[in-house]
C-alpha cells in the first residue's frame, strides 16, 4: 500500500504534506485501508469545505478542498483536528463504497441532499464513536435542514448516529421515509 | 475613561482570533462555486446550497460578533462625544436604546449559534464593523453604522429569515424577524439623525454620505452582497427603503456591490495566475 499527499508546497496556504501524511496513514491503518494506495489530492486553490472521492479497486483518492482541513479561527492555517475528521470522512465513504454495501449508491454528484446528510450522518456518528472530538450539534442540524425540523427527524438522526453497520439500501429507505412523514 | 478606542483594544477573551479586512482580501483562494456549477446552481445562501448547513453556521457567527461591535460602536457614540455641543442628547438616547438592542442581538445570535452546532469564537473574528464605528465625527459614525452596517444587518437578515423559512427552522426565522425589525429601526435612526445634523451643512452631508459609500463598499466582503446571483446575499431593498434608503441610494449599494464583486474576481484571477506560474 502506498499513501501519496499532494501537492508538496503550497501557494495559498500554510498545510503541511508531510503533516497530513502522518495524520491520513494514522487514519487508513485505523479504518482497516492499509491494503490499497491511496491519492490525498489537497485543492488549495478552494476555500470550499467539500471532498471529493474517487474509487477504484486499487486507488482510493481523496481530493479535499482546503477549507475542509483549515483552522476556522486561524484562516489559511491547517488544523489537526479537521484534517483528522476530513481523512476519517472520506475513508469512510470510500471504505463504504468498496466494501460496506453501498455498491449501489449514486454517484457523491448525483445524490440528493436528503441522501448526502444521512450518508454523512451515518459516517460522522462512526467517527465521533471513534473518540474524535466533534460537534453532534452541528450534525443534527445538518439532518433537520435536509428532513425537517421534528422530534421524529431527530429520533431518525439517533438511529442512524448510532449505527455501526448500515447498507445504502437501509440508509436511502430510512432517508425517503423520513421525508414522506414530515412532507 | 478613554474615549475613541482604536480597534486594537476592543476586550476579548482568549476563544476569539481577529483578523483584519485586509487579512481576508489577502486569502487567494477561491469560495465562490467553479464556473461548469453556476449552470445549475447560484452562490446564495439557500438551503439548496450543498454547503449550507456549514455556510449558515459561519455566517451566524459572523452575525454574533458583528453585533458585539455593533453594541461596542453605538456604546462608544454615547460615551465619545460630548452632550449637546457635539451630539444631541436626543441622539445619545437612541444611541443608548440601540447598545441595548444589540445587546440582545448578541444573547440571541448566541443562542443560534449553539442551535446550529457552532461555539463562541470557532471562526475568525473580523473586525471591520468597529473599524467603521471609530470616526470622530458622529456624523460620519451614523453613515458608517447605523446606515452602512445596519444596512447590511438588513441584507443578512433577510437572507437568514428566508433561509430558515426555506428549511422549514422555526427558531431561525422567528429569532431572524425579530432582530430584523430593530435593524429597521436603527437604519431608520441613522438616517433621520443624519439630515437633522447636516440640515444646514450641505459640506458635512456630502462627506457623511461618500464616507458611507466607503463602508458599503467594504461591507461588500469582496462581492458577497450584490444583485448577482454569485454574491451569497442579496440587497433587500424593500425593506431597506422602509428604513428610509431610496430607491437611487439602494442602486448605488448595488453598483458598489457588482464592482466589489468584480474587483475581487479579478484580484483571484490574478493571484490564481501568479500561483501557477
Amino acid at each position: 500500500m502506498t499513501l501519496t499527499v499532494t501537492p508538496d508546497t503550497y501557494n495559498f496556504v500554510a498545510f503541511d504534506t508531510a503533516y497530513t501524511a502522518r495524520i491520513a496513514e494514522h487514519m487508513a491503518t485505523q479504518l482497516g485501508l492499509d491494503d490499497i494506495d491511496i491519492l490525498i489530492a489537497i485543492n488549495e486553490n478552494s476555500a470550499l469545505t467539500r471532498i471529493d472521492i474517487d474509487v477504484t479497486d486499487s486507488l482510493i483518492t481523496i481530493a479535499p478542498h482546503s477549507g475542509a482541513m483549515e483552522d476556522t479561527r486561524r484562516p489559511r492555517q491547517q488544523s489537526e483536528l479537521n484534517t483528522t475528521i476530513t481523512m476519517a470522512r472520506g475513508m469512510l465513504r470510500a471504505r463504504d463504497r468498496l466494501r460496506g454495501g453501498f455498491a449501489d449508491a449514486p454517484a457523491d454528484t448525483e445524490l440528493s441532499l436528503p441522501q448526502a446528510a444521512v450518508w454523512d450522518t451515518y459516517i460522522m456518528g462512526r467517527i465521533a464513536h471513534m473518540d474524535i472530538e466533534l460537534n453532534k450539534q452541528a450534525w443534527i442540524y445538518n439532518f433537520r435542514n435536509r428532513h425537517g425540523f421534528s422530534d421524529a427527524v431527530d429520533a431518525v438522526f439517533e438511529q442512524v448516529w448510532n449505527t455501526a453497520n448500515a447498507t445504502w439500501a437501509e440508509l436511502s429507505a430510512l432517508s425517503a421515509n423520513t421525508l414522506s412523514v414530515t412532507a | 475613561m478613554k474615549k475613541f478606542m482604536p480597534v486594537e483594544e476592543l476586550a476579548r477573551d482568549e476563544r476569539f482570533n481577529q483578523i483584519t479586512q485586509a487579512d481576508r482580501m489577502a486569502d487567494g483562494r477561491v469560495a465562490l462555486l467553479a464556473d461548469s456549477e453556476k449552470s445549475r446552481r447560484s452562490n446564495r445562501l439557500t438551503p439548496a446550497r450543498p454547503d449550507a448547513s456549514e455556510a449558515a453556521r459561519a455566517l451566524m457567527h459572523g452575525i454574533f460578533v458583528g453585533e458585539i461591535q455593533a453594541l461596542e460602536g453605538a456604546g462608544r457614540t454615547c460615551w465619545d462625544f460630548t452632550t449637546g455641543e457635539e451630539a444631541p442628547f436626543e441622539l445619545k438616547l437612541d444611541m443608548a436604546r440601540q447598545a441595548w438592542d444589540e445587546a440582545r442581538h448578541v444573547e440571541i445570535s448566541l443562542k443560534l449559534s449553539d442551535w446550529m452546532g457552532s461555539e463562541i469564537g470557532q471562526y475568525a473574528e473580523n473586525t471591520v464593523l468597529f473599524q467603521a464605528a471609530c470616526s470622530n465625527d458622529p456624523v460620519l459614525r451614523l453613515a458608517g453604522v447605523n446606515r452602512a452596517l445596519e444596512g447590511l444587518a438588513i441584507d443578512v437578515f433577510t437572507t437568514m429569515k428566508e433561509f430558515g423559512e426555506l428549511a422549514g427552522d422555526p427558531y431561525l426565522e422567528f429569532c431572524e424577524d425579530w432582530m430584523f425589525a430593530d435593524e429597521v429601526t436603527h437604519v431608520k435612526m441613522g438616517s433621520d439623525w443624519l439630515r437633522k445634523i447636516t440640515e444646514n451643512d450641505p459640506e458635512r452631508r456630502k462627506k457623511a454620505l461618500e464616507f458611507q459609500g466607503i463602508v458599503d463598499k467594504m461591507f461588500s466582503y469582496g462581492g458577497s452582497r450584490s444583485d448577482s446571483e454569485e454574491s451569497s446575499f442579496a440587497i433587500a431593498r424593500r425593506f431597506r427603503e422602509l428604513a428610509g434608503f431610496t430607491e437611487d441610494e439602494n442602486d448605488h449599494i448595488a453598483d458598489l456591490g457588482m464592482q466589489a464583486l468584480n474587483e475581487r474576481k479579478a484580484q483571484l484571477r490574478e493571484k490564481q495566475a501568479a500561483a501557477s506560474n
